[in-house]
Parts: structure tokens; C-alpha cells; sequence
């Protein structure tokens, strides 16, 4: 996790993608808090309830690319899922939060699994999150249990914490850097609309200087190696299973 | 100093010779020769150096021939020329030299002539030696004078050549003074002109650092002014200087008054800066001309947030061109309108034809959902203000030291004074980009809400848009074009709702209740009317929650403790549903009750106030509503115990004495008058006896009809209550002696409840207490 720090620091004026998340789950498992960690490195004490949607962004740094992200934090409530539904429209990622402490939370999560893949593009990348994962003692969901369904779902799975930011960063930035395979891989073109993901000024003067367009880190062999690599470490099943 | 050498030359051997020979004259005893000499002869004859002199004298007697007529002559001399020797050898080598040299070739002759018979030459050497040599010494003296005599006109010649010199050099010397005092000023002219060439040189320095500072160089100019040369690195730092110099020239000529250099180089810069400006102007105007628009076709796509970045340079020139805001106000309306038109065909693309691929779908797929249909627009309006957003705050470059973004969803304060002038810039930009979004939108609302027959579709959509209303106005404030066209579309959906359950209002009151329907429950439309109350009031808790997240604080902010606009909505809508239902209880119900007099309609009405204040039971809002129906309610209840009480008191057989005891003149014995005479009172007394033993003391028929049992209890409870009371009271006059029944406790003891009173409460389970 140390290299995601170190890689997702810095505010940059220029990007190379555009990458549109949306994030989803039962309200009260900490989703506005985990965007609050990640945007501002900070706890937000006192969150209030999410009124339908709201939107931040924040540019991160993979490798050598640099990515906006556009991300929608909604309202878990189910009152607002006709709003919230709306929103998946065009979303390249999806963080799906459940509170490792509240087994109803894990239990719902199906629905929306569902929601997300009916309504959003067919390429949405999905990473589970089981957040609060300071609190151990009231831990009603097992990681192994979690990591299990995930697998069966065929989502990423990973814990966090956005009380004391453990992990915060990396489902953000694992949820990129498998647009990014697929975009490599040819499975996910920025240049459709609705694809949830765009070219940024810096790839477009790229192309345009050297009318070609490179993958910078990702293209080249090396690079590519080592992103498979990590992802292993996160595709559940896989590496990690004595984890926690 | 060649007397001090070893003596191997022949010249000193010879001078040796001289020397030894003159030595016994007085005028010779100091001559080095003579004493040389004499040491010689004292010595022994055996080393080299005598024997050297005793050949060369040996050689002088044997060589000489007679003339001695020319050493006598010589001889005069010698005294002369010796000194003069001796004056000279030191002066000049060659002088000296040069006289030996005569003196030993004049010696020839002079010893040859002494020298008579060289046979006897030693002898006659021993004889003559010394006046031989005085006699040479002076021939040699008088050359040596007659050679110094030349020597020394040589001199006087030498000493005019010298006077002569002298005198030239004193001329010389003299024109060379002259020529000194001349110098003197032309030097002095030249330290005064190169002084001036130093500070002239400075002077040059300090222009050209002036110059330098002061104006700009002409690729400066250049590249301020010309077109060939875009904004960029080189045109800002030419802009830089340009403002610095004007700023610098202003304060010089704050201290030092106007000068016409300071006026000249202000204008000549303000006219570059100008030009500088204009240029900037020109860019951002291709610059916003070309964003979103022909040269990247795919931004022409339906994603909302496709790719919108501002580049540095033209973050930089928008950051310049603050200080000229016409300019720069112009250029935004380029912006504007270019981000308008394709904001616009975004939108209806969007709208109609989805991605390329055909993903994600057109919105209008879903038209026949109205929900979705308009909940889809209002989030693709949503993210596309979001992304309008972030490339304006980006091109202004705001919010670049903290890490994220303020959240959009997040209150923003939107009062003018408050808001930074960038913030100002930034609101105005957004609000006119997506404000022409608001036309096609209206249009599709409308047509949406007019084909909508369904009330609770309409006021569905209605809080759907007050929801976004609400996001708007967090989002771009109350004022923008958006925001107010949701205040129209949630207004006319408003409308459109209300209409239809007014109108559905107006038709329950057109409803005549079925004559031959017995029921005293309320009919189906009225309960189908209140269903649909129940899921409107459903949908508005819902929504309501909405509001007690944090606008509470925000609207309560505005009026105080006031009711919130939704719940003067939600009054409203209960006053449009309840009244009609409840005007076709009240007012039909009294119709169907004129030709059907047998129909119970105080319990018909009764039952249809409890259902309906039984539909608004669950909702905390509707207390208003409930209250009054509770009102009503309790009216229609004091009602109908008195009318069970009558009708109760009439199966008692009590009702003709109680009425003449009621109406009866105080000053007339009750027992006196018809109806309370013993024997009727008696009868009477029997009969309510035997209705004591019936059932129909612990339930009322009629009031069993009742839907709530509370209020049947309720009702004849209250009924009993005052039966007994107005028994107690006939007890009470039958005992009295004024109202002459003679036997009293017998009159009322004969049958139950003889007169007792808890006995009565007893029996209809009246609780003992007095009142
Ligand atoms: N202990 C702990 N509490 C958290 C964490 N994340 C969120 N919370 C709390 O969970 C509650 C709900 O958080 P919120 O972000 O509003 O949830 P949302 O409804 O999913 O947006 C708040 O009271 C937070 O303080 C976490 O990682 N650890
Ligand atoms: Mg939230």
C-alpha cells in the first residue's frame, strides 16, 4: 500500500484521463466519509446524512499518469435511489461500501451490485469496500466471507478505515489502474461517450506532439509487468487470503 | 698601476731601465723607474727581470749610432715633458702610450750618439748611463709636450665645441620649457576632456541601464505586439516588463514631477501593454471559440463531463486579462456562447441519441417513465454543471491550495458582497453556460406533466424537481437561470398535481350516495379517494426528510419557527383531499337521510369522520387537519349521546315522569300531576326494572354499528351516566315531603334498583365515585 501513498499526493494542473466513479451503498457505512479521507486526508467528524448526490474530484498520479477523478458520492437511502440511480449513467467505477460492523449492510449488498450493473456501462470496474475497519471488536463481517463473495461477483475487494484513513487510497486508485488495463487492452476507448472515461488536455497534447499516443509506464513492458503484478496482490482469492 | 704587476712586458722592463737610470738626479729620485732601477742594481744580477733589464740596456749602448746633436736638443726639454707625462699617464692610456712609443724610437739616435765606441760600451755605459738617460728622458719630454702641446689645442677645440654644445642645449632646454608650459595646458585639456569622456561613459552606462529598464527592447515589442508571436512564455515576461516600467516610471514621476521622458515612456509602453492586452483578448477568444468545438470531434459526445481542461497558458492569460475586465468580459461571452451551443447539442444528443455504440441509452428511451425520464435529464444537468464547474474554477485557477474541492453538493454562500470576484466571475460563467439547457428541459417537464393523468406521478416529478430546485440553488446559487426555470417546472407541476386532485375532489363531491346501501361505513370512492391520500402523504414524509438534513437550519434561518414552504404544500393538499370527502359526508349523508329517514346517518357521519381521521392518524404533519376532524368528531359523539341517552331513556319507561318532573311548577306537588301519580310512577319504575334485566343495558344496537368500539362504549356509557343522574334526582323528589307520596321508600324500594344509586352504577358498570 505504501506506493499508493506515495504515488496519490499531489494536486496537479493537467491530466491525462478523466475518470468518472460513483459511489454506492447503505447509508451509514461511512461512503461520504471514505470521500472525505481521500480528498481532503482528513476524518469528517459530524457527517451528515448525503441528500441525494454530491459531487468532488481530485487528481492522482498512477505510474505516470495523471487522472482526474470525478466522483459521486450518493445517498444510500432507499428514497433516494430514483435520484441516485440516474447517476450511474456514464461511470467507469464503482466504490461499493459496506460496514464491516453492520452485517446488514454486507447482506444488501446484492441490490446494489444489481443497480450498478443494470444501469452503468457494461466496462464498470467495481470495487467492494468494507469500511470502519478500525473497529474490530464489532466486526459482524469477515474479511475471508467478504473476499469470498467478491470473488463470486467479480469485484475487487479491499477494508478500509476513513476514521483513521487506513487504505483509503487504494480502492481509488485500483479502481483506475484497472480502467486503465482496459483501456490498454482495448476492451474500453476513451473517445466513446458514456464510457465514463475522457482524455485529458495532457494525453491530447501528447498525441498531438508526437501523433501517437503513448501509455507512458503502462505500455511499456517493464511497467506492465510490475501493474499486473499488484493487482494480483488485490484480486481477491488470489494473494493475501491469510490476510487479517 | 703597471708597477704594481709582474714586469714581463717589454715596456715595463724598459720604463725599469729609465727609472733606475734617473734615479741618482734630485729631479728624478721619486721616479718609479729610477728607484726600480736602483733596487734592481742593488739587487743580484741572476733572476729573469734584471737580466732582462741589463739586456735591453745592453741593447740601447749597442744599437745607438751618433746623433748627438738631437739629444742635447731633446734634453732641454725633459723636465717639461716629464711632468707632462706624469699629468697625463693617469688621464689617458693612449697619450701615454703613445709618448713611450716616441720616447723609444727616439732613443735610437740619442744613444747611439752618446755612445761613441761600442767596443766600450759598458764602460762607457757605466760612465754616461745617467746623463744618456736624461738626455732620452727629455727628448722623450719634449715629445710628450709637443704631443700634449696638440693634445691640448685638441682640447680647446673640444672645450669651444662644448661651450657651443652648452649653449645649444640652453636653447634647447629653453624651447623645451616652452614647449612644457604649452604642453602643460594642452595636458590639462586632455584630463578635462577625459574626465568628461568618463562621465560620459558613466552617463552612457546609467542610459543604458535606463534604457534598459525603462524601455522595451524591440523583440520585447515584438513579441507584445506582433501576431505572429502567440501568447506564451516570452509575450508574459515581455508583459511583466512592460508593467514594471510603467509602474517604475510612475513613481519616478511621483518624486520627481512629470518629465517628458517618464510621459513619453508611459505612453509608448501603455500603447504596447494595450496592444499586449488586445492580443491577449484575441487568443482567449480563438482559444474559447476552439474549446469543445471543431477541432476535437469527439468532444461533441453525450457525456456531460467530457473532457474540459484549461491549458496554463490559457489560465495565465485569463489571469491577466482580470486587469482589463471589459476585455475580459468579452472573451467570456465567446466562452459562453461557444460552451452554450455545445453544452446544447450535448445535451440533445443525449437526449436522442445516446453514445455512438448506442451506450449509454438516449434518456428519451425512458420518456414513457416520467420519473426516470426527468430524473435522468436533472443528473445529466447535474454532472454537466459539475464538470462547467471544475474548468472554470480550473481556468481561474481556484482552489489550488487545497487539496480537493469544496464538495458542490455542500452550501455555497451566494451573497454578492461576500463573494470573491473571481467566485462572481465563476457563478455568472456556469449559470449562462447551462442556462440555456433549461429550455429543452422545460419543454420535455411540461409535456411529461401534461400527459400525466395520475396525481400521485405528478407530485412525484413535483418533489423530484423541488429536490433539485434545492441542489440547484446549493450548486449555482438561487438567482441562475436554472434554478429559477426549476422554480417554474416544480411551480407548474404544482399545478398540474393540484389541479388533478382538485379535480378529483370536485368529482367525490358530485358523488350521491347509493339510497338502498344500508351500510353506514364510508363508501369505496370516498376510501379510494383516501388511499390516494395516503400515498401522497407517503411521497411528502419521504421528501420531508429531505429537509431535516441540514436545510433545516438554512430555512429556518429565513422565518424562524414558521412552517416551511412544503408544509404549508402538505396543508394544502390535505384541505384539497380531506374537505371533498368530508363535505360528501356531511352534506350527502343528510340527503340520503331525507328519503331514507330509517338510515342511521349521525353513525354514517360518525364512522366516516373516525376513517378519516384514521388516514391521517400516522402522519405528525397532519395534526392541523386532525385536529379540527377531532372537533368534528367530538360534536357528532356529544350528539349522538344525546340522542342515545333520549332514546335509552324511552326503553326505560322513565321518559313521561322525567319529563314532568323536568317541567314541572316548583310550588305543585310532584304527585299531584298525571304522569308522576303513584300509581303511573310505579308502573313506570316496573318497567325500568324489567329493561335492567336486558341486554340492551350493556349494548346498544345502534351504536354497534359504530367502526370504532371505543366510542360505542364511549357513547352509552355516557348515556347511563346521565340516567343515572336523572334517577337519582326522581328519587330524590319522590322522597321529598313537598311532593306528598305517602309512601316514598316503599314507592321506590318495590322494584330494583329500589332506589339505590351504586346499585344503579353497579349494574351498568359505572365507576362509584361522586361527581
Ligand atoms: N469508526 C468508524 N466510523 C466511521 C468510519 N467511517 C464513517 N464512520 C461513521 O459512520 C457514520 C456514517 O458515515 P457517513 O460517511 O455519513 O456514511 P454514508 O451515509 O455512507 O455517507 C458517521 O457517524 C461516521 O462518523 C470509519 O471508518 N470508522
Ligand atoms: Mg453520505
Amino acid at each position: 500500500m505504501a506506493d499508493y501513498d506515495a504515488d496519490a499526493t499531489e494536486l496537479l494542473e493537467t491530466y491525462d484521463f478523466l475518470m468518472k466513479y460513483i459511489i454506492i451503498g447503505e447509508a451509514g457505512t461511512g461512503k461520504s466519509c471514505l470521500l472525505h479521507q481521500f480528498t481532503h486526508n482528513s476524518f469528517k467528524d459530524h457527517s451528515q446524512h448525503t441528500i441525494g448526490v454530491e459531487f468532488s474530484s481530485r487528481t492522482v498520479k498512477l505510474g505516470e499518469k495523471r487522472i482526474k477523478l470525478q466522483l459521486w458520492d450518493t445517498a444510500g437511502q432507499e428514497r433516494f435511489r430514483s435520484v441516485t440511480r440516474s447517476y450511474y449513467r456514464g461511470a467507469a467505477g464503482a466504490i461499493l461500501v459496506y460496514d464491516i460492523t453492520n452485517r446488514q449492510s454486507f447482506q444488501n449488498l446484492s441490490r446494489w451490485l444489481a443497480d450498478a450493473r443494470a444501469l452503468a456501462s457494461p466496462n464498470l470496474v467495481v470495487v467492494l469496500v468494507g469500511n470502519k475497519s478500525d473497529r474490530e471488536d464489532e466486526r459482524e463481517v469477515e474479511w475471508a466471507e467478504a473476499s469470498r463473495w467478491a470473488a463470486e461477483h467479480d469485484v475487487h475487494f479491499l477494508e478500509t478505515s476513513s476514521l483513521t484513513g487506513d487504505n483509503v487510497e487504494a480502492p481509488f486508485l485500483l479502481c483506475a489502474r484497472s480502467i486503465l488495463l482496459s483501456i490498454e487492452s482495448g476492451s474500453l476507448d476513451p473517445d466513446k461517450a458514456g464510457s465514463g472515461v475522457s482524455y485529458g488536455d495532457r494525453a491530447l497534447r501528447r498525441v498531438n506532439s508526437s501523433s501517437r499516443l503513448s501509455f507512458g509506464s503502462l505500455s511499456g513492458r517493464r511497467k506492465k509487468g510490475t501493474v499486473k503484478l499488484r493487482l494480483k496482490d488485490y484480486v481477491p482469492g488470489t494473494a493475501n487470503s491469510e490476510c487479517c | 698601476m703597471t708597477s704594481s704587476s709582474p714586469s714581463t712586458s717589454p715596456l715595463v722592463s724598459r720604463r725599469a731601465v729609465f727609472g733606475s737610470s734617473s734615479s741618482p738626479s734630485p729631479t728624478h729620485g721619486r721616479n718609479p723607474v729610477s728607484l726600480r732601477l736602483y733596487k734592481v742594481l742593488g739587487a743580484g744580477f741572476e733572476d729573469e727581470p734584471t737580466k732582462e733589464a741589463l739586456r735591453t740596456l745592453s741593447e740601447l749602448y749597442g744599437a745607438t749610432s751618433a746623433s748627438g746633436a738631437k739629444t742635447t736638443l731633446v734634453n732641454g726639454k725633459t723636465a717639461k715633458g716629464e711632468t707632462q707625462v706624469d699629468s697625463d699617464t693617469d688621464d689617458d692610456d693612449d697619450t701615454e702610450e703613445g709618448a713611450s712609443e716616441e720616447a723609444k724610437l727616439s732613443l735610437g739616435p740619442f744613444l747611439s750618439d752618446e755612445v761613441t765606441a761600442p767596443t766600450g760600451a759598458a764602460a762607457h755605459a757605466r760612465k754616461n748611463l745617467r746623463r744618456d738617460i736624461d738626455v732620452k728622458l727629455a727628448g722623450s719630454s719634449r715629445k710628450f709636450l709637443s704631443a700634449l702641446g696638440q693634445v691640448d689645442q685638441k682640447l680647446d677645440a673640444l672645450q669651444a665645441y662644448i661651450t657651443t654644445m652648452r649653449a645649444q642645449c640652453d636653447q634647447a632646454h629653453t624651447q623645451l620649457h616652452t614647449t612644457n608650459e604649452a604642453c602643460k595646458s594642452l595636458l590639462d585639456q586632455a584630463g578635462n576632456l577625459r574626465q568628461e569622456r568618463d562621465t560620459v561613459a558613466t552617463q552612457q552606462t546609467i542610459l543604458n541601464l535606463f534604457v534598459s529598464r525603462f524601455t522595451l527592447t524591440s523583440e520585447e515589442v515584438i513579441a507584445l505586439t506582433s501576431r505572429d508571436v502567440l501568447p506564451g512564455k516570452r509575450f508574459f515576461a515581455a508583459m511583466d516588463k512592460a508593467v514594471k516600467i510603467r509602474e517604475d516610471c510612475r513613481v519616478l514621476m511621483s518624486v520627481d514631477g512629470p518629465t517628458k521622458a517618464g510621459v513619453d515612456i508611459i505612453a509608448a509602453t501603455s500603447s504596447n501593454l494595450e496592444q499586449a492586452y488586445d492580443k491577449i483578448f484575441r487568443y482567449l477568444t480563438s482559444e474559447f471559440q476552439a474549446i469543445g468545438r471543431g477541432n476535437r470531434d469527439w468532444e461533441r459526445s453525450v457525456d456531460p463531463d467530457a473532457n474540459l481542461e484549461a491549458s496554463p497558458t490559457l489560465k495565465e492569460a485569463v489571469r491577466r486579462l482580470r486587469d482589463r475586465p471589459e476585455l475580459l468580459s468579452d472573451a467570456l461571452e465567446v466562452l459562453s456562447q461557444t460552451r452554450q451551443s455545445t453544452l446544447l447539442a450535448t445535451f440533445l444528443d443525449a437526449l436522442t441519441r445516446g453514445g455512438p455504440s448506442g451506450l449509454p441509452r438516449p434518456i428519451e428511451l425512458h420518456a414513457h417513465d416520467p420519473l426516470r425520464y426527468i430524473g435522468d435529464m436533472l443528473a445529466w444537468l447535474h454532472q454537466a454543471i459539475a464538470a462547467e464547474r471544475e474548468f472554470m474554477e480550473s481556468l481561474f485557477e481556484l482552489g489550488r491550495d487545497g487539496i480537493g474541492g469544496r464538495m458542490i453538493g455542500s452550501a455555497r454562500k451566494f451573497e454578492k458582497g461576500r463573494m470573491g470576484e473571481v467566485e462572481e466571475w465563476i457563478g455568472d460563467m456556469v449559470d449562462k453556460n447551462v442556462g440555456k439547457l433549461s429550455g429543452p428541459l422545460k419543454l420535455r417537464v411540461q409535456q411529461t406533466l401534461r400527459s400525466q393523468e395520475s396525481p400521485i406521478l405528478a407530485y412525484k416529478v413535483s418533489n423530484l424537481l423541488k429536490f433539485y430546485e434545492l441542489t440547484m440553488r446549493r450548486t449555482i446559487g438561487e438567482d441562475a437561470v436554472l434554478s429559477e426555470a426549476l422554480r417554474e417546472m416544480s411551480d407548474v407541476s404544482d399545478k398540474v398535481f393540484f389541479d388533478a386532485i382538485e379535480a378529483q375532489g370536485r368529482a367525490l363531491l358530485r358523488l350521491l350516495l347509493n339510497l338502498d346501501d344500508t351500510a353506514l361505513t364510508p363508501p369505496a370512492p370516498i376510501q379510494e379517494h383516501m388511499q390516494m391520500l395516503r400515498d401522497i402523504l407517503s411521497v411528502y414524509e419521504s421528501s420531508r426528510l429531505d429537509d431535516s438534513g441540514r436545510t433545516e437550519a438554512e430555512e429556518s434561518g429565513e422565518d424562524g419557527k414558521s412552517k416551511s414552504p412544503s408544509e404549508f404544500g402538505v396543508e394544502r393538499i390535505l384541505d384539497v383531499m380531506v374537505d371533498p370527502a368530508l363535505e360528501v359526508c356531511l352534506t350527502a349523508a343528510e340527503e340520503k337521510r331525507r328519503s331514507r329517514p330509517s338510515w342511521d346517518q349521525a353513525v354514517f357521519v360518525l364512522n366516516s369522520l373516525t376513517y378519516l381521521q384514521g388516514v391521517l392518524e400516522s402522519y405528525a404533519f397532519a395534526s392541523t387537519k386532525r385536529e379540527s376532524l377531532s372537533a368534528m368528531i367530538e360534536d357528532k359523539v356529544n350528539q349522538l349521546v344525546e340522542e342515545h341517552y333520549h332514546d335509552v331513556l324511552k326503553d326505560t319507561g322513565l321518559d313521561t315522569v322525567i319529563i314532568v318532573l323536568q317541567a314541572k311548577d316548583p310550588g305543585v306537588p310532584l304527585s299531584r300531576l298525571d304522569a308522576a301519580q303513584p300509581h303511573e310512577l310505579s308502573v313506570a319504575l316496573q318497567k325500568f326494572s324489567s329493561w335492567l334485566s336486558g341486554l340492551e343495558v350493556m349494548h346498544s344496537p345502534r351504536l354497534a354499528q359504530l367502526t370504532v368500539q371505543r366510542l360505542h362504549s364511549k357513547i352509552h356509557q355516557t348515556a347511563l351516566a346521565r340516567l343515572v343522574k336523572i334517577y337519582q334526582r326522581l328519587c330524590e323528589e319522590v322522597r321529598r315531603p313537598e311532593n306528598r307520596y305517602e309512601a316514598a321508600s316503599t314507592l321506590l324500594g318495590g322494584q330494583r334498583p329500589f332506589g339505590q344509586i351504586h346499585l344503579l352504577k353497579q349494574i351498568f358498570g359505572l365507576g362509584d365515585e361522586d361527581e
